[in-house]
């Protein structure tokens, strides 16, 4: 990194200089290295979820491929290419900024704002279907289906029987957390048709690799698939699935929180050719977003797809 | 070539604007943007969690001292051991030397007005007195008994304690972290003074940009970790739960790989205290500057490969084991090769043995116990051995008081008289420091025999046998105790009626030398341009030594004539 | 035992095949470290006092690093780290790869107990009794949260893990008793989930492995089962507020159950509690006790009988009348009672007891 001439600014500051800057460059740098360390520390935040979702899908791969194939990929296409339209919009911002046009700026700022709207409608219509679905996979969050759903034992809640104290425990007076039951009981799901497909390939051929070793593990009780502990699995891909689009869905609020005042600075007039830092870091964030988005689509939309398409 | 003027040392009668008194009213402090102020509500901040967490480990040694569960019914010492390791470590340790030194003197040190994101200081300091509000409420309606690791499946299914909130005070403290790093990463790299090249820093300043690299990588993953932990307390997710497919050993994974590197946080600028006290009081410049610089960096960066040492009899495989304790051996070069290089620095030094000195000398005898005891723990048969053992205990307070804790102690004597302008009484801190020595020493030198004979950790009970060592370790906690307490009272005595210190009371090179006592709110009256290389005593580099001598002389005399 | 013939012991006895490569690979660590430490203390002391200062201020020569000397103690310390490294690894690999011949031993740790199983079929807790100079495999679980089984003795130890089988192997070499405790953190009686491992020549191995209990009167044998082998004191001798119901002075008393009915405390009532525990429930209680059927043999359960009616005065031929001693260690805390307000959860579990049909190969 380069030293900063000496000199101080004797006449009027440039404009949005800062006290304990020299001179725009410095601050410039200063925000840009912040920012950038910020997004940095961003990734390593995602970077754990990740991790979780890295480990649960080489365990059981089947239950996540039969989770992914229903999550509608359209919406989640959609929301891909909102994003990626709406980062092209940011870049424009970002250009015109430099180019002094306030109108231009707030119109793309608009647009930008536009389409993380439709991104977070997009969401919320997703949501709302695995809630009425019963695939939300937290007690109290679903609509409680009443009507018998076959082998689903929607409307009975199994207690958890290893851990007797603890479901005794936490409904104790005096606790501040609700009662751990597993909601597995409350989570529905249907759809074992592909699971029972590949268990009957992997039992006519017991040394081909189709099911993991933690999946032989996992999925059998007594030598045959055992439903319930299927569907936990598949819960797990949901849970993942919600923890890390929801945490997305955050940080994509807080960008429009970040849009709504950067819109009210620049309809102000306050970026030109000489201050348009702000903007560039705005976008900085809001590209950083999408990227994430780029990666969870595939990761969460698109396992699996070939049993859908190919058939096999 | 100078173009500075000289120094000269000069204490004037009549008191100078410096940053404290400008502006008194608590507005100005409670919205200030000075790192100064911000750095002076650290201190206050983290003394006090430090307080808090020291009375808790009086309560654990005190239990200790007899082999039944007396003094703590089993429930409440769980909550005291843990409630201890919390306190100590989130709000203490991994703050104390980068919010309280760093900032005050980061600036300061490469010539800069402030850092060079102040709002974003002031914020991690918000974020930090929230976080820390968070689990002083979850402590007074009834405290956490998980361990300061909070393995799953326990804090996920079985506590019955305030895991969540104190979780939730965990993570937003965290921010505080992350934003003092970013802070550090940005000032360093772009608000340099001058001529202030990377290779003329202080390694202070080194080993700050090291342990914000840390801070930054380290830290989210403990913020996502405790999140992971709440969703599945509150809603049975269950990626934890081997009953419905999770598992428990993932926990460890993510918790450690941010712990680990964290102790490298806590131990980094302490390191870079150490370098400062060692070379300015043998008035010589650091032996092998270049090579304490990159071990730092080095520390930084393997540091994040070796979490897997605190897992390794917890059913993680053989090889993964081999890995990390091959790694574990490799991350221990670097901290052998600063010992060396400070050891060095003495040899043909002019050193004079004032309170930091001896700060700094007991640092270099208890790191290195330390230090070596973690090659005890890597190594994989033997740690088989004392892993959750009393050894494990005595190691890690070893590195983190005898190592983290004495730096900050040193530290905060040594700039003591450039933050309040104010001297204390060397003679209270010669004792403080010694007691300290040998009150930690007896503490926790038994505590490695005891857990190779076997003693487990987390024990409010535990066999008759073992009483004697353990009476010897509550023993000399009264006596550390007695000497971590005193520096309370003399540097807060000082603060009424110490001698006033003058700008550069031992005659030190450092760019915060050559500036008031207490610096001005702007650091400085003029920006420097820095033409001197790191570490340089002579007058050539500004020193007016010979005035410094006929002043002392001076006072000398008048203290004899009155 | 740890060496009771020293003041302060500083090891524990070395009672395993390996034993000894642990100790060395100590000592040999201790002798690093001091080589290591004697250079550097005497160069502080020595640089210490040789170079204090002499002026005031006084600025010594500029002196320059030295590469050789940078390069020197980087190496060295690397090659006797990789020494560390390299015998770490081979007293582990020892540590966990159990010979094939080994005799399998089955444990199941659980707050706040070790439930251990021979491959026989003989049941112990909190005690592992095994022959002198066998290879013998621990194969472990737990049915809740994480524990640790450490012998320290051994110079081993493993921590248990819920829904997985972890290991451990020794060869004991000398007969004796050591101690075993519980060293992963696991809630509130952690300190007290210890107990003893014998070590006994095989001849008494085998002994103890049919069934032959030493020569104690039913009710001394009775309290030894209550206070020490089963565990039974830790929820029936805590005071007032003991998570289990009050056995003193109950005998042939009308006890009040759960769900309204009333019994009297005989022989069969007491027996009934221990074999099927959540038939009957004390009112005010939650049927929280595990059964214990398959655990005590027929003579164990008698010895219990007796003792139990001997706490309570009306019983003919009391031997003592004083409630069981609190066994220091097993003592849970009276904080932190749980209590169920779901019944039928809890006795869904009682009945189940405390296994665990999710754990892998539940055999109860």
């Amino acid at each position: 990194m380069t030293t900063h001439a000496g000199e101080h600014n004797d006449h009027a500051h440039a404009p949005g200089l800062q006290h304990q800057f020299e001179d725009m460059k410095q601050q410039e740098e200063s925000v840009s290295i912040g920012m950038w360390m910020f997004l940095v520390q961003e990734i390593m935040f995602f970077g754990g979820l990740f991790t979780a979702y890295l480990v649960f899908r080489s365990k059981y791969p089947m239950a996540f491929a039969v989770g992914s194939n229903h999550l509608n990929a359209f919406w989640g296409g959609l929301n891909t290419l909102v994003l990626i339209v709406s980062s092209l919009t940011m870049a424009l911002t970002v250009y015109y900024a430099q180019k002094s046009n306030r109108n231009m700026q707030v119109i793309l700022i608009l647009l930008t704002m536009f389409f993380g709207t439709v991104f977070l409608g997009v969401k919320a219509i997703e949501y709302t279907d695995k809630w009425s679905h019963g695939t939300v996979p937290i007690t109290g969050l679903n609509k409680v289906v009443r009507e018998g759903h076959g082998d689903s034992h929607a409307s009975k809640p199994i207690e958890f029987s290893i851990v007797p104290q603890a479901y005794a425990a936490a409904t104790a007076a005096g606790g501040e957390e609700h009662a751990y039951v597993n909601p597995r009981g409350e989570f529905q799901w249907n759809d074992y048709d592909l699971i029972e497909k590949k268990v009957a390939e992997q039992k006519a051929d017991p040394n081909a690799y189709i099911l993991t070793t933690d999946e032989r593990n996992g999925y059998f009780s007594h030598g045959e698939l055992d439903r319930d502990k299927f569907r936990d699995k598949v819960r797990i891909f949901y849970w993942i699935y919600f923890v890390m689009t929801g945490l997305h869905a955050l940080h994509m609020v807080v960008g429009l929180g970040l849009m709504t005042w950067l819109c009210w600075m620049a309809f102000r007039n306050t970026y030109s050719a000489e201050y348009y830092m702000p903007v560039e870091m705005s976008g900085l964030y809001w590209h950083f977003v999408d990227i994430v988005w780029i990666f969870l689509f595939p990761l969460l939309y698109l396992l699996g797809r070939h049993f859908i398409v190919g058939g096999h | 070539m100078q173009t500075t003027e000289a120094i000269r040392p000069s204490i004037t009668d009549e008191p100078r604007q410096n940053y404290l008194t400008n502006g008194y009213t608590i507005k100005s402090w409670l919205l200030t943007k000075d790192h100064k102020r911000i750095a002076i509500m650290y201190l206050i901040s983290v003394s006090a969690f430090f307080m808090m967490g020291g009375l808790y480990a009086a309560a654990i040694r005190l239990e200790l001292l007899t082999p039944a569960s007396d003094l703590l019914e089993s429930g409440t010492y769980n909550k005291v051991f843990t409630q201890h390791g919390i306190l100590m470590i989130f709000f203490f340790l991994i703050p104390s030397i980068p919010a309280v030194l760093g900032n005050f003197l980061i600036p300061i040190m490469i010539g800069a007005k402030d850092l060079a994101l102040p709002r974003i200081n002031l914020l991690s300091l918000y974020v930090y007195w929230i976080g820390g509000g968070l689990v002083l409420f979850a402590l007074m309606q009834g405290g956490v008994d998980t361990g300061w690791t909070f393995y799953a499946p326990y804090s996920t299914t079985f506590s019955n304690t305030y895991v969540m909130l104190v979780g939730l005070g965990i993570f937003v403290n965290g921010f505080s972290s992350i934003l003092t790093g970013l802070n550090f990463i940005v000032t360093i790299h772009t608000m340099r003074a001058p001529g202030m090249t990377w290779f003329r820093l202080p390694l202070f300043v080194w080993a700050h940009y090291a342990t914000s690299l840390v801070m930054i990588l380290g830290t989210p993953v403990i913020a996502i970790t405790v999140l992971l932990l709440a969703l599945e307390r509150a809603g049975g997710i269950g990626i934890f739960d081997p009953a419905i497919g999770g598992d428990p050993i993932l926990f460890q994974h993510l918790f450690w790989f941010y712990s680990h590197p964290a102790v490298y946080i806590m131990i980094l600028p302490g390191m870079g205290v150490i370098s400062e006290l060692i070379s300015n009081f043998s008035r010589k410049k650091i032996f092998g500057y270049e090579f304490i610089a990159f071990s730092s960096i080095a520390i930084a960066v393997f540091g994040f490969l070796v979490w897997g040492h605190h897992m390794f009899v917890s059913g993680q495989s053989m090889y993964a084991g081999l890995v990390f304790s091959f790694l574990t051996m490799v991350v221990a070069v670097p901290s052998a090769i600063k010992m060396f290089n400070w050891a060095a620095t003495l040899y043909k030094g002019s050193i004079s043995f004032d309170t930091p000195m001896l700060y700094a000398i007991g640092f270099l005898g208890l790191f290195l116990i330390g230090g070596l005891t973690g090659l005890f723990l890597g190594a994989m048969g033997l740690t088989v051995h004392l892993t959750d053992t009393y050894f494990v205990v005595a190691h890690f307070h070893y590195v983190m008081v005898g190592g983290q804790v004495i730096a900050y102690l040193g530290g905060i004597h040594y700039w003591w008289p450039k933050m309040t302008g104010k001297m204390y009484s060397e003679f209270w801190g010669k004792i403080s420091a010694m007691l300290v020595f040998i009150g930690f020493n007896l503490t926790f030198f038994p505590q490695f025999i005891l857990g190779y004979i076997g003693m487990p950790r987390r024990y409010a009970s535990y066999p008759e046998e073992m009483q004697v060592l353990n009476i010897f370790s509550t023993a000399g906690a009264s006596v550390l105790g007695v000497g971590l307490v005193m520096p309370l009272i003399y540097l807060g005595k000082s603060l009424i009626n110490g001698k006033p210190a003058g700008d550069n009371p031992w005659m030190l090179p450092g760019l915060e030398w050559r500036t008031q006592s207490p610096p001005p709110t702007e650091n400085f009256d003029k920006m420097p341009v820095v033409t001197w290389e790191a570490y340089e005593f002579g007058e050539e580099n500004g020193l007016d030594l010979e005035a410094a001598r006929r002043r002392d002389r001076e006072m000398a005399s008048d203290f004899q004539k009155n | 035992m740890m060496q009771s013939n020293q003041w302060i012991p500083l090891f524990p006895e070395q009672a395993s095949s390996f034993a000894w490569q642990v100790d060395l690979l100590y000592a040999y660590l201790i002798v690093v470290s001091v080589v290591f430490s004697i250079p550097i203390v005497a160069a502080v002391f020595y640089f210490g006092i040789r170079y204090r200062e002499v002026e005031r201020y006084s600025t010594p020569d500029e002196m320059h690093g030295s590469m050789v000397l940078e390069t020197v103690w980087s190496i060295i310390p690397f090659v006797v780290s990789m020494t560390i490294f390299l015998g770490g690894a081979i007293v582990f690999y020892n540590q966990f790869t159990p010979p094939a011949d080994s005799m399998d031993v089955f444990v199941v740790g659980k707050q706040w107990m070790w439930k251990i199983q021979h491959e026989s079929g003989q049941r112990e807790i909190n005690e592992l009794h095994v022959p002198v100079g066998r290879n013998i495999k621990l194969t472990m679980t737990t049915e809740d949260v994480l524990h640790d089984f450490d012998v320290p003795a051994f110079r081993t130890k493993a921590d248990v893990v819920p829904g997985r089988y972890t290991y451990l192997w020794f060869q004991p070499t000398k007969p004796g008793k050591y101690r075993l405790f519980c060293a992963e953190y696991c809630g509130l009686n952690h300190s007290g989930m210890g107990g003893w491992v014998y070590v006994m020549e095989q001849r008494d191995f085998d002994n103890w492995l049919s069934g032959n209990i030493s020569g104690q009167t039913p009710v001394e044998a009775g309290k030894d089962l209550f206070e020490n082998k089963l565990g039974c004191a830790s929820c029936h001798a805590g005071g007032a507020t003991q998570r289990g119901a009050k056995l003193e002075g109950i005998y042939n008393e009308e006890i009040k159950l759960v769900g309204g009915g009333t019994v009297i405390a005989d022989d069969n009532y007491i027996r009934n509690s221990i074999l099927n525990p959540a038939s009957q429930v004390v009112e005010g209680f939650q049927p929280i006790m595990p059964t214990f059927k398959g655990q005590v043999t027929e003579e164990q359960l008698n010895s219990l009988v007796v003792y139990i009616k001997s706490l309570s005065p009306t019983a003919a031929g009391a031997a003592s009348s004083s409630a069981p001693a609190a066994v220091a260690n097993t003592m849970p805390a009276s904080g932190n009672t749980n209590r169920s307000t779901n019944p039928q959860a809890n006795a869904n579990a009682a009945i189940r007891g405390t296994s665990n049909p999710n754990a892998p190969n539940s055999n109860r």
